[in-house]
């Protein structure tokens, strides 16, 4: 999997951006605030077909007026696509246009075209933040493997607040409870969709993590399990029925699932110090990895921003033996030299300044 | 913006009230019938009034009608065993155009959906239960789309017709996931109602 040009047009602080990307290690250089992370969120746009970090669609919106534009040419398995994603605003809100080839395409099925996986500094919280930044995890590798993963998690957000809805709607008696079943039957369909996609991903990323947790820290044992709803999912949603109303809220799905993370035993969700944190997220970043590779017989685009500077020797060294393999990597840094000698000499460097690139110096 | 003249202002107002009208395309609309010819003008008022006038909903399927009942109600040809549950009037003609299905419809207008406060009520599904409870139906197709809500409205009326030992079915999957059985192509459509499945 290869990203092999990127064009950005008034996205973020970039006004025009044309370039061709190295086909193993991109570095680009910069100062903070000059648009280094936001090179990057142009990718994982390309790839998850929705910003990883901007709460609204416009955020994205440049100076130059309410059009933006991302555009990446692609190649996987010998074969290259252009994906092309124009955002504009309408009455405020943000809206997308997707084009693959020139043709049409939906937000929700455009995730798996572009499969890349990206480790930032937000994700060194990942052990100690709350279970939405790990059911997040989850999503993002999942809609780049698992084709209509995408549709399901839109599907089941829709029965979801329908029926949160609902609930409000009886608990202040303006309706009765006839059709709750119904909105129950769909969540129970949906939800064990993704739960058993999650279950099963989490198994198979639970030993690919363990081994490089190992490598990283010997003797500290790993494991990983996934928290998903009941195995009789059915019964705990009629079971939490009167609670639900009370609260108006769903309480079971896969919603509110989790990924147990313990070391030694311990929940390290609880326990783990920053260092022991920081070797179980760079872990499961390349588990991450590995997983979409072995899923799609093809490395996913990596794309580090920022993190091999907040990393010690050791968990650097982890990084830097995937960074130094097969793949292609975009790696961004304020360091002048964030890699070794060797690879520093591999690597296509670039400077950004102020969201354009400029020869490095 | 110069304030509009009253009765421009009226018609861009009523125009831009129209699904998929914004204010900007009302305005060219407004203008556009401004410069037409007085008759043209005068045809497009009167084809409002009419359809309104003339036009109304079936009282046994709540399809369009003319009179009290709609035109394949009141067709002596068509198999009063059959009915064809869809969402809006469109796929009753989508179905039609198949020439498939020689049974009768209930059409809701809508899907259950909280979230815009529509419940079995708004959308004729007790109208639906005392159908087939008064008997002579043998099959009830539940072809609402394929999305969230055109699915849990389906799931709902299986629990609602069950107690009356219907047989109920659900077209076949074939139709375009999540997508709109109005904009099926004919042989998509017929296809998945001829091979619909029970529930
Ligand atoms: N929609 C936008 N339009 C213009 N500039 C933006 C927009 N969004 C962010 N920026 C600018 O981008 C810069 C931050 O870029 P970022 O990629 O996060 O920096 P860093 O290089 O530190 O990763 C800031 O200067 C910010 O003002
Ligand atoms: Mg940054
Ligand atoms: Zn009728």
């Amino acid at each position: 999997m290869r990203l092999l040009r990127l064009e950005l047009r008034n996205f973020r602080n970039y006004r025009h951006l044309d370039h061709d990307l190295g086909g193993h290690l991109n570095l680009f250089l910069g100062a903070n605030g000059q648009g280094k992370t936001n090179l990057l969120e142009s990718i994982a746009l390309l790839a998850l077909s929705a910003s990883p970090r901007a709460r609204r669609e416009t955020e994205l919106l440049g100076p130059l007026a309410a059009e933006a534009r991302v555009l990446g040419r692609v190649e996987s398995e010998g074969r290259i696509r252009e994906i092309r994603i124009d955002l504009r605003e309408e009455a405020g809100r943000g809206r997308k246009r997707i084009e693959v080839d020139g043709v049409n395409r939906r937000a929700v099925d455009l995730p798996g075209l572009a499969r890349a996986v990206l480790f930032w500094p937000e994700d060194l919280n990942l052990v100690k933040a709350g279970p939405e930044h790990r059911r997040r995890f989850l999503n993002q590798m999942l809609v780049q493997v698992e084709p209509g993963h995408a549709r399901l998690i839109s599907r089941y957000a829709r029965v979801l607040e329908q029926r949160n809805h609902l609930l409000k709607q009886i608990a202040a008696g303006e309706t009765g409870i006839e059709t709750l079943a119904a909105w129950d039957e769909e969540l129970v369909a949906v939800g064990s969709q993704i739960a058993s996609s999650r279950r099963a991903a989490v198994a198979e990323l639970a030993p690919l993590a363990g081994r490089h947790h190992q490598a990283i820290a010997a003797g500290e044992e790993l494991a990983i399990g996934y928290l998903g709803p009941p195995d009789d999912f059915a019964g705990g949603v009629q079971k939490s029925r009167s609670l639900d109303v009370r609260r108006g809220v769903t309480g079971v799905g896969p919603h509110r699932d989790d990924l147990l993370l313990e070391l030694g035993g311990r929940d390290a969700r609880a326990y783990a110090s920053q260092g022991q944190q920081r070797t179980l997220v760079v872990s499961l970043k390349l588990a991450e990895a590995d997983l979409v590779a072995a899923r799609t017989g093809e490395p996913p685009i990596l794309l580090l921003d920022d993190v091999l500077s907040e990393l010690d020797a050791e968990r650097r060294g982890a990084l830097l033996e995937r960074v130094a393999s097969a793949g292609q990597v975009v790696v961004t840094s304020a360091e002048a030299a964030p890699l070794p000698l060797e690879l520093m000499h591999e690597a296509r460097v670039n400077c950004i300044r102020a969201g354009a690139l400029e020869p490095c110096g | 913006m110069p304030e509009l003249p009253q009765a421009l202002e009226d018609l861009v107002q009523e125009l831009s009230r129209l699904p998929g009208v914004g204010p900007k395309t009302a305005q060219r609309l407004a203008f556009h019938i401004l410069r037409a010819d007085r008759q043209r003008a005068d045809a497009l008022a009167r084809a409002i009034g009419d359809l309104k006038a003339r036009i109304g909903y079936c009282e046994r399927c709540f399809n369009i009608a003319e009179g009290p009942l709609c035109a394949i109600c009141e067709s002596g040809r068509r198999s009063t065993e059959q009915i064809c549950v869809v969402e809006s009037p469109m796929d009753v003609i989508a179905i039609e155009r198949t020439a498939e299905y020689q049974g009768l419809y209930h059409v809701l207008h809508g899907v259950l959906s909280p979230v815009d406060l529509v419940g079995p009520e708004e959308i004729h599904v007790p109208e639906l239960v005392r159908r087939v409870t008064e008997g002579g139906v043998e099959e009830v197709i539940v072809a609402t789309d394929a999305d969230i809500e055109g699915e849990t409205t389906a799931v709902y009326i299986y629990r609602a017709l069950t107690p009356t030992g219907v047989k109920i079915t659900r077209p076949a999957h074939g139709l375009p996931v999540g997508g709109d059985l109005e904009y099926a192509d004919e042989l998509t459509l017929a296809r998945a109602l001829s091979g619909r499945r029970a529930f």
